[in-house]
């Protein structure tokens, strides 16, 4: 075959449309699509950070832990993720609640587990491997309702914290074992753990099981 | 053979139109397409590594149950797009950037950040219990379904000529939605082991496949193919194609769908409703899916018309086998009757397929792969005995 030269090769980019190597006529359809993309990454986040939290924990709020579990959350915290009693239904196997202030973090996590607190804080710092942390010895925690749970406190580079570990239920050993699991998780900045302190005690006294449980 | 030439005008414009036969090459480094793709999966790739990296080792047996079962499960989705994949039908490569673009960028690099962000942007402004309730329906419906058509954008920067109908936007979107939610569902499996602390990892991923599997019936794939087919309404890329309105409400219904399946919770309300509530909005959905389907379809069906003609006069292929070829369901249904063989007709079929494609690779002149592509519609009709027997 014998090329007519007057079709151009596919794909051939004539001169006046190239620009650093591109093809110009791609050029629309192209940064349309990066531009959308970029709005939809960044532009959301840049949103997010520019809109302050207004969910302030005001006095005789109490949060919703599921199953009739519940735990008073310090007052002046901003509330960011999680339920209030009398606001909607939280699952105590899947909560998450996030409580948060100047410098400090409380995560209140809900799963299932069978077993006893020990065993599940035990099974959490496996599941997490070798965090830049140095944690202290385990010790006991009882709430106002008899819950008993296991602390544990941690050291690292960005900062102080504690992992206590419930189940769920008081009672039997067989009721405690079979009862849904919570993690308080308490992270604050280096040095600012103990002005929360207080706080965060009377947090973790204020925890409930559930009635049916 | 005597071909009346308005036809061939007409085939040759089918083929210029739809760009049937046009290669696709992905790798085109003067196209800003292809480096605003390289850009999304590069950055979804290394978002998916920090994600899952940390944990892989303790959560290999989740991720391996994840990526084996919903590895298997695309095996019927494949097929089942496959014979949708149908008139001027899209190639396969085209159709696999489509569907990792789906998986990783939109997945990883757009869905992950801009979900986050959007779901803290309800709390802040609705309250935590609000964005609980509606949070999910509110955010995935734009960040997701836009992040997902940017693929198809992307596509048609790369292949400009392939990419024109509605129909096309319907393929290409439901491959890239699937992408997405195979992915998305492994990242469940994943998140449901961290959130047991690693408790029974292949139960759990087990019971993710089994809920997500039976909700991704009607999920992204259906989606996007919705969402997409409307978009190329608007962008009327195809002659007569251009309907803003259906396609804005096309895009909208998609939105609407996506909205009522992630927020099915809190529209049931803890009631009865709530329990028949996946029933309806499936069948909602399946019936839109169809109607747009139909409707995406038209254009893609004239073409085949329009590209068959001359064969159709040449007698190589006779009219009803054309409105088969060209035709929905109920019309392969009845030539399937009208040939009283389901086999036979689903031979003739497959094989005018063949012929439409090697005429549309040629341009429509004349090529060793037409000449043999019409030897075996006549060996499948039993014209040749001869040809038949030595087969």
């Amino acid at each position: 075959m014998v090329a007519s030269g007057q079709e151009a090769p596919r794909d051939w980019v004539p001169v006046e449309h190239r620009f650093l190597g591109l093809d110009r006529r791609t050029f629309k359809v192209g940064f349309s699509a990066l531009a959308l993309a970029l709005v939809l990454i960044y532009g959301l986040q840049g949103l997010n950070a520019a809109i302050p939290w207004h969910n302030e924990i005001r006095a005789g709020q109490v949060l919703d832990l599921g199953g009739g579990a519940t735990a008073v959350p310090p007052t002046g915290w901003q509330l960011e993720n999680g339920t209030l009693t009398g606001d909607g239904a939280a699952s105590a196997t899947n909560l998450q609640v996030v409580l948060a202030t100047g410098g400090a973090t409380i995560e209140l996590d809900g799963t299932s587990y069978d077993g006893s607190a020990a065993g599940f804080l035990d099974q959490v710092e496996r599941s997490e491997g070798d965090p830049p942390s140095v944690s202290g010895a385990q010790g006991s925690v009882v709430t106002d309702a008899g819950l008993v749970g296991v602390v544990e406190g941690r050291t690292g580079p960005s900062g102080d914290g504690i992992d206590v570990a419930f189940k769920m239920a008081v009672g039997t050993t067989q009721a405690i074992d079979s009862a849904p699991a919570l993690l308080v998780r308490v992270r604050a900045a280096s040095g600012q753990f103990e002005k929360y302190q207080d706080a965060i005690a009377a947090l973790l006294r204020s925890i409930t099981p559930g009635v049916t449980r | 053979m005597t071909v009346v030439p308005e036809e061939k005008a007409a085939q040759l414009s089918a083929i210029e139109e739809s760009g049937w036969g046009a290669p696709y090459r992905f790798l085109r480094p003067d196209n800003v397409s292809f480096w605003v793709y390289v850009l999304g999966v590069g950055g979804g790739a290394l978002t998916m590594l920090r994600y899952y990296g940390p944990g892989a080792a303790f959560y290999t047996p989740a991720l391996a149950g994840g990526v084996v079962l919903f590895g298997l499960y695309l095996v019927p989705w494949f097929l089942l797009l496959r014979h949708h994949n149908r008139f001027t039908a899209q190639p396969g490569a085209l159709l696999a950037t489509g569907f990792i673009w789906g998986g990783i960028a939109a997945t990883f690099w757009i869905a992950l950040p801009a979900n986050a962000a959007l779901l803290d942007i309800w709390a802040k402004v609705g309250g935590t219990s609000f964005a609980a309730d509606w949070g999910a329906g509110l955010t995935a419906p734009i960040n997701e379904e836009w992040g997902k058509a940017i693929g198809l954008v992307l596509l048609i920067g790369l292949a400009p000529r392939l990419v024109r109908s509605a129909y096309d936007g319907f393929i290409i979107g439901a491959y890239i939605g699937l992408g997405f939610q195979v992915f998305e569902d492994v990242l469940y499996v994943y998140n449901g082991a961290t959130q047991l602390y690693g408790v029974d990892q292949l139960g759990s991923s087990l019971q993710v496949f089994v809920i997500r599997g039976a909700a991704g019936i009607v999920s992204h794939a259906l989606f996007s193919a919705i969402f997409c087919a409307g978009l190329m309404w608007v962008l009327g890329r195809a002659r007569g194609e251009r309907k803003v309105l259906r396609g804005v409400l096309t895009m909208l219904m998609a939105m609407v769908f996506h909205f009522a399946w992630d927020d099915m919770g809190a529209l049931g309300g803890g009631t009865l409703v709530a329990a028949v509530l996946p029933f309806v909005i499936a069948a909602v959905e399946l019936v839109a899916l169809f109607y747009v389907l139909r409707h995406a379809a038209g254009t893609e069906r004239l073409w085949i018309r329009e590209l068959l003609g001359p064969e159709v006069e040449a007698g190589v292929i006779d009219p009803p086998l054309l409105d088969a070829v060209s035709g929905l369901r109920k019309d392969r249904t009845k030539y399937r009757k009208h040939l009283h063989s389901r086999t036979k007709a689903r031979h003739l079929v497959e094989a005018t397929n063949d012929l439409a494609q090697e005429i549309a690779r040629a341009g429509g002149a004349e090529s060793p792969g037409v000449a043999h592509a019409r030897t075996e519609l006549s060996r499948l009709r039993g014209d040749d005995p001869a040809l038949s027997e030595s087969r």
